[in-house]
Order: C-alpha cells, then structure tokens, then sequence
C-alpha cells in the first residue's frame, strides 16, 4: 500500500453529512476522479473482562479492525501498542477468548463510503457511523506509488488541498515514527483508529431540522 | 475458562469449525531412515520437505482454574513465511469408537509482531521448544517426523540440545466439524505403517 493520510472532515455549516459528503465528492469529480467502487474500515472494541485479574493495572482496550481493501485480513491493535495482521480467523480466536475479552458491542464503528481514483491517487470518502446514526465524515487519502512516508508528504498535502481546501490536516502522527522505514497498511488502520476515537468522543452531529 | 464445547456453539460469520484430527507415535533414531523410506513410498510424490520451527506456548491466567494457551509458532529456516498461531481445544469426549484423538482448533497466520502482541493482550510465555524434522503429505492429511530440542538459555534458538534419542511421529489432518469418516482413513493408514511405528490416540490429558 502506498503511503496513506486518513483524516477527519467537519460537517459544513448548516448542511447535513450526506450533503457535505456529497459536496466532496462533487469536488473531486470536477477535478477528473473516477469512482471505483466503495470501501469500508470497521472497528469493534475489546476490553479485558473482569476476571482478569490485575497488578493494579486498567483494562486495556484492544481494537479489532477490517478494511475492505484487504478482504482476508484483520487487524488487532492496542493504543500506543503494537499493531498486529492476521488472517480472517482471528475473529473465530476472539470468540473463544470470550472469557477474557469482552466485545463492547456498542462501540462498533465504521466509515463506509465510495473510492474514488485520480492517476496516482486513491481517495476515499467516508461517513462514520456509530449504530444507526452518523456521526462524521472519513477522507482517506493514498498515494499508490510511494512507500516512504517522508518523500511525499509534500504532495500528499498539495493534493489534498484542491479539495479539502482549508480543512486540509497536518502530518499523521504515525509518519513521525516512520523515518525512512516503509509505510504499511498497519499504519493505516492506526490512523482510522485514531479517527474513530476522536469521533466517538465528539458530540453527536446534531439532526438538521427538517425543512 | 475454556471455550463452550464446539457443537453447542453457533456458526459465526460464516466460519465453520475446525477440527484437528490426530494419531501420534515415535520411533527411535536409529529407525528413521526405514521410517522416512516407507513414508517416501505411501504419501504423495513430492520433493522432500523438511523444517525447522521454533514454538513459544503462551498461557493467559484468569480467575477460572485452567488458562487459556496458545500456540506461536515460526520457521527458522524459511524466510518471509508469516508465524502461525494456533489454538487447540480440550479433546472431544467422543464414543470409543472413534480412532483419533478430535480437538478443535483455529490457525492463525500472523505478522512477526505476534509475540509482542500477546504480551500486550496479556499472555505469558510459557515455554518454547525446537521442532526439526520431515513433513509428508498424503491427500488432506499431513504426517510429520520429528525431533523436539529444549532451548537451553530461553530467547537463544542456536544452543539447543535433543530431548530424547527419538523422532516424535504424527499423523493429522483438519477439517470441518462432523466429518468423523476422517479417523477411519487415518487409522488405515496407521496400519500401513505398523510395525514401524504404532500410532495411536494419547489423550494429553493421562499423561499428566
């Protein structure tokens, strides 16, 4: 995979996700992207159950993800931990570590949504969901032919800024870690990671009155 | 808290339950070159297959009485090939008549991170050893000679010294759950070994 920025984009003033989602995607059509398809990230989380027991320390949470440009593969990861791929059977594993991981069902989210290519690029637009209700937007960006984080940051950001425009992110802070090592799809699902927590301790976007 | 028994439990997404089927026996070391000569014979032609793996059992204590254990396992002399993790169930009490020792199980390929991440989750390591020797196949099922090295200062696999003067023989294949007409098969073929070497049905648990 090449080298990815997975970040949030804010609902736009006193228009629903779907329009802001749709406004985007308008943009990037303008700018000559064809849809490929769609994609979807999803996250379930873990924590140690109770009967684990514990010198002193909090449950952890584990977070088991999905991304359906990896079809066989699943990811599991701590914060700040190590990011582990395995293949689908991990989540037969987890049932039967019932016992000592609960599934936060609750917690589940995801960011489903439309893939769009432009040349080199692969974008895709997002929308969180939580449950029934969405609560935000997910712009993934990759750019396909590069596997060093460092070399095309630059043109990663000017890429983006011709349709983010202003809500164009900073750099991930899981390319601070990179150097010169090789971007992998690990990385990636860091960064999604990040992005549901941040969502999920956001206020809920309110419902737009009915006009 | 070991996992509910497999036929209580409900097909979840899709997956079916795997089941390994197994019949072990062993052979003194000076009997396996007729050994691997016979083998060469029944299984299917292929070039001969040996490996080199490294295995690190993990334990996770909780407040239940008997942890939950997994299995890592990597190869020493294949590069490039992910590490399998492995989890086996208790053995299956079926009727007598069945002819291999039946336990369910879930294989796991992984990236190389894999025991820093059992760690995390909160596993122990419990012990590792090092498995050597010839892998043969005949149609789905997989039989392996080998000889179990103890690792003599633990995290170094270059000092490493035999177990016993004996090659550990097992015959197994996975398949889904129900499929019972698979013992049948592997106890014929056990014949076919005899009296090389006696394969049968040791229940881990008696030997403890």
């Amino acid at each position: 995979m090449g080298v990815t920025c997975v970040s949030q984009v804010p609902v736009a003033e006193g228009k629903s996700v779907q329009q802001t989602v749709e406004l985007l995607a308008r943009r990037l059509e303008a700018l000559g992207a064809d849809k490929q398809g769609t994609f979807g990230v999803d996250c379930e989380t873990y924590h140690t159950a109770a009967t684990l027991g514990t010198q002193g320390q909090t449950g952890k949470l584990m977070y088991v993800m999905h991304n359906s440009e990896y079809p066989l593969s699943c990811f599991a990861l701590f914060e700040n931990g190590p990011c582990l791929v395995a293949d689908a059977n991990f989540d037969t594993l987890m049932v039967k570590l019932k016992g000592f991981f609960q599934n936060a069902k609750a917690n589940k989210i995801e960011s489903r949504g439309t893939r769009y290519q432009y040349c080199d690029f692969l974008v895709k637009l997002g929308t969180v969901t939580m449950g029934p209700s969405a609560r935000g937007i997910s712009v993934e960006v990759e750019y396909c032919p590069c596997v060093i984080a460092n070399d095309c940051w630059n043109l990663l950001m000017e890429f983006m800024q011709s349709f983010m425009g202003s809500h164009t992110p900073g750099i991930p802070s899981v390319f601070g870690s990179k150097h010169d090592s090789t971007y992998s799809p690990g990385d990636t699902m860091v960064q999604y990671m990040e992005l549901f927590n941040k969502i999920r301790k956001q206020q809920q976007v309110p419902v737009a009155g009915i006009r | 808290m070991e996992a509910p028994p497999v036929t209580m439990m409900p097909v979840t997404g899709g997956t079916i339950n795997m089941m390994e089927y197994l019949l072990q026996g062993s052979v003194l070391d000076q009997s396996l070159e007729s050994l691997l000569h016979r083998l060469r014979g029944l299984c299917d032609n292929m070039e001969p297959e040996t490996f080199l793996d490294h295995e690190m059992v993990f334990l996770l204590k909780g407040q239940q009485a008997s942890p939950f254990v997994l299995r890592a396992r990597r190869s020493m002399d294949k590069s490039g090939m992910p590490w399998h993790l492995r989890y086996l169930g208790q053995p299956e009490i079926g009727d007598k008549n069945r002819h291999a020792l039946v336990r369910n199980c879930v294989d796991i390929a992984t990236s190389d991170n894999l025991t820093d991440f059992l760690v995390e989750m909160g596993f122990r390591m419990d012990h590792e050893f090092v498995a050597k020797g010839h892998v043969f196949r005949k149609g789905i099922m997989k039989i392996m000679v080998y000889k179990i090295f103890r690792i003599l200062m633990p995290g170094n696999t270059e000092s490493i010294e035999p177990l016993s003067l004996s090659y550990l023989v097992e015959l197994n294949v996975v398949a889904p759950a129900g499929q019972d007409i698979v013992s049948d098969d592997m106890r014929n073929f056990a014949e076919q070994l005899k009296p090389l070497v006696h394969l049968e049905k040791i229940d881990p648990k008696r030997l403890m």
